[in-house]
């Protein structure tokens, strides 16, 4: 009895986007990440690590093994501030 | 340097106009950044121990910033001291562990194999072990079992 190959065409579409979904959120992340894994579990330690990386070399992922930081990394730090009914009305 | 989300307005052209008390002295601050710290974080809590703890009896008194600014000071240049001690001796070792770190989610052990040639590198040339403080003393350290895990 012959393989019946008209079959193995829904199945090859459904691979197909198996693989596509994957390369993808692969490429998303990795363009997101700067060509790095994506961090995860991240607490609030890594959070204000990551803020404060971003403060150091200007991008997220950035990383510098510099001891002595420089001079604009004292005055650069920012916050963003918004009006709160929580905290009362500025 | 460009402060992030502030592409047209460069950082040296930022200026603080609160600054601090000129009777302050000046201390530079640690410019390594997650990665490195956190390879580097064990050394400097062995080496700065002391520092680090009068750091943070001295916040336990008060949680006003302007008490602890002579502790916080030492803090700073103890960090920035062991920075530079591992810069000079052991640097390529010191790069490829952090690497390793920041690829791997910064989780120590997924980095087995460069922990092991950074420290035997700085046990080599500067003397310094990794220890891991309150660890049981009746087995090997989680760094030194073999097979690496």
């Amino acid at each position: 009895m012959p393989v019946p190959f008209e079959s193995f065409i829904p199945f090859g579409i459904m691979s197909a986007m198996f693989v596509v979904t994957g390369v993808g959120i692969n490429f998303a992340q990795t363009r997101r990440n700067e060509g790095k894994k994506p961090r995860y579990s991240m607490d609030d330690w890594d959070r204000k690590m990551m803020t404060r990386d971003k403060q150091l070399t200007g991008t997220p992922r950035g990383q510098n093994d510099a001891p002595v930081a420089p001079p604009e990394f004292k005055i650069n730090s920012s916050w963003k501030v918004y009006r709160s009914l929580r905290n009362g009305v500025l | 340097m460009v402060n992030p989300g502030y592409k047209h307005f460069k950082g040296e052209d930022w200026v603080d106009p609160t600054p601090p008390p000129s009777d302050l002295p000046h201390v530079e601050e640690v410019g390594a950044t997650g990665a490195p710290l956190k390879s580097a974080s064990f050394v400097i809590g062995s080496m700065c121990k002391e520092y680090n703890e009068d750091f943070m009896l001295c916040k336990d008194e008060d949680r006003n910033p302007q008490h602890c600014l002579r502790e916080g000071r030492k803090v700073t240049r103890c960090a920035i001291d062991v920075l530079e001690k591992i810069q000079a001796n052991c640097r390529d070792e010191f790069r490829a562990h952090w690497q390793c770190l920041d690829d791997k989610n910064q989780m120590f052990g997924r980095c087995r194999v460069p922990e092991k040639t950074y420290n035997e590198c700085l046990f080599k040339s500067l003397g310094w072990k990794k220890d891991i403080p309150f660890a049981p003393t009746n087995k090997p350290q989680i760094h030194e079992r073999t097979p690496l895990a």
